[in-house]
């Protein structure tokens, strides 16, 4: 019997369905158009289709992976369920206080998100813990009881609990709980030491909040995925992408939905982490590249970065700070305005600018003859020919020529450009916004270490990343081969991975190595046990433990990889040595401060849920010669360049630039100078050349 | 012979510059040790041309520091012109008067020099975590009693630190490490800058910077006289009343003037200085000026020099508004954050739909120093804001920081770094001005000093005495209060509290927009 994992990823317009064979490293792919309004529909009936047109049987079905903005939506559209607040009495307009910053500073007319729960569903219980967890003022139930009532009488049914310093000290928390799913046995509780045991208590109700906001929704679509899934015959276990990159089960997904918001981002990232490193390539700026926008994450060492901290729902979607506040582990990642309904236009100014504005799908770029008026970025590579009128989109649409050259002369004359310039000028402005972003994206983070190489996916990233790269000086691009279900094959390939934390506000030097060992052993275990139960007690795990650590006075901490344990005389000296070396890699000097504090210790368990092979068919002998040639305009002047199919190639062949590579879904650009190889594991492989 | 740039060069060249100024800022913030830079964006990078002439300044910037970086490069340029500079030298001050009217921020340039010509300045400035003197109140009478003053100086010769300089800086400071640690973090993001600019003035051919910054200038100027030419000229009057101090009231008046494409703001009438360091010296006046002008006029329009050449503004020496040596200055928030809406009163009377409200601004804040319970001295700054005006769109927001952007601290962090216990924080009800669209809240925070040992706290507090004003027909906000064991105190003054003494702070709040 063949043994196959299934991936499922719903994304906002296509739900994608991909079979793997782990064994023959074959995998096949089927989009179902998405059906918000009933998600698990579009699932089962793409599970269906792709089961009989590959003639599976759902038994022979070994393991299932999910991941979809299901969630993330119900934030950004405030479909969440009708939920409370009970925190400590005092502070109930913590929620809606926040940081007390704006995002802009010049528009007196900006809006600040509004905190998921209004003010009379926040209510205080009376009780008080001191930073160290001491309880200074007993939990009062009778507080507790009387404030749940309140809510229920009011319609909550989901309820946020959390208390000043229960990061410290879970005990007035679990209390509370107790008490009220004692009296209201049906209310969904989410608890801050639960959820995000970590100090600062803004971002703590924030995101133990914007959990419980979803939880009701999460319970009743897993629940009901799982059965009918299990219905159809399958009977092998559902886990579920969290936004860490790692997967968990069913139970853990439901108790902290919130850790599953960015899971199809993060199942890209880990894609794209596998691809690169398929080629040997362990560092990478990931590049993906859709219809509006464009997405970076960066990959070290094989791994993407992961941040502590992530914004939902944003005010305005590319301002940084104008959303809700998440303190969950997820993957890292930056959303540019930029892609190929981008509009391009002259601002105020008289400058050619590119995006955020875009034409969308509906009227979409000019040439898809559907009223758009406004040139885009996928009009600029029709008329520079690096586009084709007929195939666009697997041949189901033909792309207007005219169409778009009329809105870029209406551009050019207005900017005084000639026609072909006009579209060129396109190509380059959206091409450099996206790589400033990036720039500025990499200095934030201390761009230091090996240089990465860019690697590309969506409709755009291989048209645009070559000349993303040179403009970022790197010399390497690589292509993946079947980019467009890149997300969801990256499901079948992450790894179980469990993300705990907590908060201990100190100084590394009091530190008794016993005692850190002792925290770092109870996130262990309780790692453990999530894993196990998400692949059995056989699983092999792998501990890393981490902290953020900082300098006495900082603000900002800096996360450092720390030894592994147990610890004991001597331990304490070695994390400051892996703190200093961390920080001088990242920031070149070490200040000299003495005291370096300890803020949250991190353990990530991880265990591999067995990858296997993955092959895509590439012919033994491929052609060299290209199947057509073709006008395109590079520089000054229009040349003609050839072009191949991307299925006729095979492996060890080379192609020199200028020349395009087509695929059913994306085309690689290759800019004179470059050249590129078809490695043997399917990857294209760019290099730019000095 | 001139170049001339096309809409898509120019587009790619500015988009190179201003990602280069945002690269070297977010070096400066990841290597800062002060709170300010790092959490509230407390600094700014700036790249200008060999003039002194700003071209671009980096995105996230508190509108302190418009238009004061390219004035200390001009003033740099004065002491040090350019036959005295050299490549790899750093020039450095914190004066009062060239600088951005407090000791705290430091101001580094260095001068950019491609095939042996003076091409550009690089420049940075930032938030020092100390700089000697008091502890930051209204009560220093002089600028002495303020820290340690640094005339325009150079920090490096060709790439050599002046021993001596850094000797002096780091025993006239309380923390010399961060404070000398954040030093070389800006003359990293100088360095950052130099190397980026150099590199892209080679790949594009451009031996000097004089005919970008014409045209990045040029197209700048043009858009702000093209905004200010829709306005109808006259001159248009108004003043506004802040707490003061003993009891007196301190007068702001200006008299804004359009005239064709161009402003004058003028604050002849204005109340003279004072012996509190509440004095705004004239560069933090035209920066709240223009920040004022820019929000109702072109809010998004880079902030460059071409963007200031259409607006002056003039202040009578000796008045608050523009003090004289040796004035105090480290409060002058408590003056400048008025001026923004001194200039909403005036632009309100022919564009009302683009202003709003009085906030409840200037920002609050609560400094404490003492000894531990293990005899290590302590000293934390905490700030807190109270509610935004409300507009013609909507209410004001509740609790924001405006003009600044400066965030309040966590109250577990608060408890942890000090000895403190917080009792409450939360919406002033009733606070926010009355009108069609209400002011934004205040809010109220009551706290227990925990100390086994006394200490002293004092405050940044305005609006205790005169509200902040509603606007078409709007009421005020609520006026903010500062109590110590329940009775209402003079917040100018400094108090040394003991355990189980309370402090209750209630920020103002913002001013409602038309009849209730």
């Amino acid at each position: 019997m063949t043994q196959y994992a299934l991936a499922i990823d719903i994304g906002g317009t296509f739900t994608d369905i991909v079979l793997h064979g782990p064994e023959s490293g074959r995998f096949f792919a089927h989009k179902e158009l998405t059906t918000p309004a009933e998600p698990a529909r579009g699932v089962l009936s793409g599970i269906r289709h792709l089961l009989v047109r590959e003639g599976v049987a759902p038994t022979d079905i070994t393991r299932v992976v999910h991941a979809t903005t299901l969630l993330t939506n119900a934030l950004i559209e405030r479909r969440g369920a009708p939920t409370g607040l009970l925190t400590t009495e005092g502070f109930r307009d913590i929620l809606e206080i926040g940081h007390e910053r704006k995002y802009e500073i010049y528009d007196l007319f900006i809006a600040l998100p509004k905190p998921l729960v209004r003010r009379a569903l926040r209510l205080e219980a009376r009780e008080r813990l001191a930073p160290d967890g001491r309880v200074e003022t007993p939990l009062d139930p009778a507080s507790v009881l009387a404030a749940a009532d309140q809510l229920v009488a009011a319609g909550v049914t989901s309820l946020a609990i959390g208390f000043l310093h229960a990061y410290a000290n879970p005990v007035h928390e679990q209390q509370a709980a107790a008490l009220i799913s004692a009296r209201h046995p049906g209310l969904h509780l989410s608890l801050s030491s639960e959820v995000s045991p970590q100090i600062r208590e803004y971002e703590r109700l924030s995101t133990t909040v914007a959990n419980a906001y979803v939880k009701p929704l999460a319970v009743s679509y897993l629940d009901a995925l799982a059965r009918e899934i299990a219905a159809l015959g399958v009977t092998a276990p559902l886990f579920l992408m969290l936004s860490n990159g790692g997967l968990t089960h069913v139970e853990e997904a439901k108790r902290v939905p919130v850790r599953l918001l960015e899971s199809g981002p993060a199942a890209g990232a880990l894609a794209a982490a596998v691809f690169g490193g398929r080629s040997g390539a362990r560092d990478l700026l990931a590049f993906d590249m859709g219809g509006t926008t464009a997405k970076l994450a960066v990959v070290r060492d094989g791994v993407p970065r992961v941040a502590h901290r992530f914004e939902a729902a944003r005010e305005r979607r590319f301002t940084p700070g104008s959303g809700l506040p998440l303190s969950i582990s997820a993957v890292e990642l930056i959303e540019i305005g930029a892609g190929g309904g981008s509009i391009a236009a002259l601002d105020p100014l008289g400058l050619l600018k590119v995006g955020p504005r875009s034409a969308g799908s509906d009227p979409g770029p000019a040439c898809y003859g559907r009223g758009g008026a406004e040139p885009t970025v996928t009009d600029a590579n029709l008329a520079l020919g690096y586009l084709q009128a007929e195939g666009f989109a697997g041949g189901t649409m033909r792309l207007d020529e005219a169409a778009s050259g009329r809105a870029l002369d209406a551009l050019g004359i207005a900017a005084g450009m000639a026609p072909g310039a006009t579209a060129s000028g396109v190509h380059a402005v959206v091409n450099e916004a996206m790589a400033a972003a990036a720039r500025v994206h990499l200095a934030e983070h201390g761009g230091e270490g090996a240089e990465p190489a860019l690697l590309v996916t969506g409709g755009g990233g291989p048209l645009h990343g070559p000349e993303v790269a040179r403009r970022l000086g790197l010399r390497q691009v690589i292509c993946p081969p079947a980019a467009g279900v890149a997300s969801a094959l990256g499901l079948l390939l992450a790894p179980a991975r469990v993300d705990r934390v907590a908060t201990l506000a100190t100084k590394l030097d009091t530190l008794a190595p016993e005692m850190l060992e002792a925290r770092f052993g109870a996130l262990e275990d309780e790692a453990r046990a999530i894993i196990a139960a998400t692949l059995g007690a056989e699983a092999g795990i792998t501990l890393a433990r981490t902290a953020d650590l900082r300098f006495a006075g900082q603000g900002h901490e800096l996360a450092t990889d720390l030894p592994a344990g147990p610890y004991g005389a001597g331990s304490i000296a070695a994390i400051r040595a892996e703190f200093e070396a961390a920080y001088r890699s990242v920031f070149a000097g070490v200040p000299p401060v003495a005291t370096v504090e300890v803020v949250n210790i991190r353990v990530a368990a991880t265990a591999a849920t067995g990858e296997g092979r993955l092959d895509p068919e590439i012919p033994a002998t491929g052609l060299t010669a290209p199947h057509a040639h073709r006008a395109m305009r590079f520089g000054e002047a229009m040349q003609s360049v050839p072009a191949f199919r991307r299925g006729d190639l095979g492996a060890g062949q080379r192609i020199a630039g200028p020349a395009v590579v087509e695929d059913g879904m994306s085309t690689l650009l290759l800019p004179p100078g470059a050249t590129a190889l078809l490695e043997a594991c399917g990857n294209l492989v760019v290099d730019l050349g000095a | 012979m001139s170049r001339i740039f096309d809409a898509i060069e120019l587009e790619l060249l500015w988009r190179r510059l201003i990602s280069l100024v945002d690269e070297a800022a977010a070096a400066l913030v990841r290597t800062s040790f002060s709170t300010l830079v790092r959490e509230s964006y407390d600094f700014s990078c700036i790249v200008t041309d060999a003039r002194g002439e700003s071209l671009v300044q980096a995105t996230e910037s508190i509108p302190s520091f418009i238009g004061t970086l390219p004035a200390t490069v001009k003033h740099f340029l004065r002491f040090f012109p350019e036959h005295m500079l050299e490549p790899g030298d750093v020039l450095v001050t914190n004066d009062l008067w060239m600088g951005t009217g407090h000791l705290p921020d430091i101001t580094v340039a260095k001068p950019i020099f491609l095939d042996g010509r003076l091409v550009a300045f690089s420049a940075s400035t930032a938030h020092a975590p100390d700089i000697g003197g008091k502890i930051r109140s209204p009560e220093p009478r002089e600028v002495f009693e303020e820290g340690l003053q640094i005339p325009p100086l150079k920090l490096m010769r060709r790439g050599e630190a002046d021993a001596t300089l850094v000797a002096i800086l780091r025993q006239n400071v309380r923390t010399p490490d961060q404070t000398l640690g954040d030093l070389w973090a800006q003359v990293v993001a100088l360095d950052v800058m130099e190397e980026r600019l150099l590199h892209l003035m080679r790949g594009h051919g451009l031996h000097d910077l004089t005919d970008l910054a014409r045209e990045i200038q040029g197209r700048c100027e043009a858009a702000m006289r093209s905004a200010i030419r829709a306005l109808p000229d006259g001159t248009y009057h108004s003043a506004l009343q802040t707490d003061g101090i003993l009891d007196t009231p301190i007068t702001l008046r200006m008299a804004l003037t359009i005239r064709g494409d161009e402003i004058t703001m003028d604050f002849t009438g204005t109340d003279a200085q004072v012996d509190r360091a509440i004095n705004c010296a004239m560069c933090y006046t035209y920066a709240m000026c223009m920040y004022g002008v820019k929000v109702c006029t072109e809010p998004h329009l880079p902030n460059n020099e071409g963007a200031f050449r259409a607006i002056t503004v003039t202040a009578p020496p000796g008045c608050i508004v523009n003090p004289v040596f040796p004035a105090s200055g480290g409060s002058r928030m408590l003056i400048g954050h008025y001026l923004p809406m001194l200039v909403f009163g005036c632009l309100g009377q022919v564009v009302p739909e683009r202003v709003m409200a009085a906030c409840g601004s200037p920002m609050w804040g609560m400094n404490q120093s003492g000894v531990r319970a293990d005899g290590k001295p302590y000293a934390n700054m905490f700030f807190y804001n109270g509610g935004m005006g409300a507009n013609h769109q909507g209410d004001g927001i509740a609790c924001l920081s405006w003009p600044s952007n400066v965030s309040s601290t966590s109250i577990e962090v608060s408890e942890h770094i000090a000895p403190l216990r917080f009792h409450h924080k939360k919406l002033r009800e009733e606070s926010g001005g009355p009108g069609a669209r209400r002011g934004g809240m205040g809010q109220d925070i009551l706290i227990e000093v925990r100390s086994p040992t006394p200490i002293a706290v004092s405050f940044l507090a305005e609006r205790t005495v005169i509200p902040a004003f509603g606007v078409e027909g709007g009421g005020a906000g609520a006026t903010g209060a500062l109590h110590i064991n329940g009775e209402k105190v003079d917040p100018k003054r400094q108090y040394v509290l003991r355990a189980g003494e309370t402090i209750q702070l209630s920020t103002p709040g913002g001013g409602g927009h038309g009849p209730a």
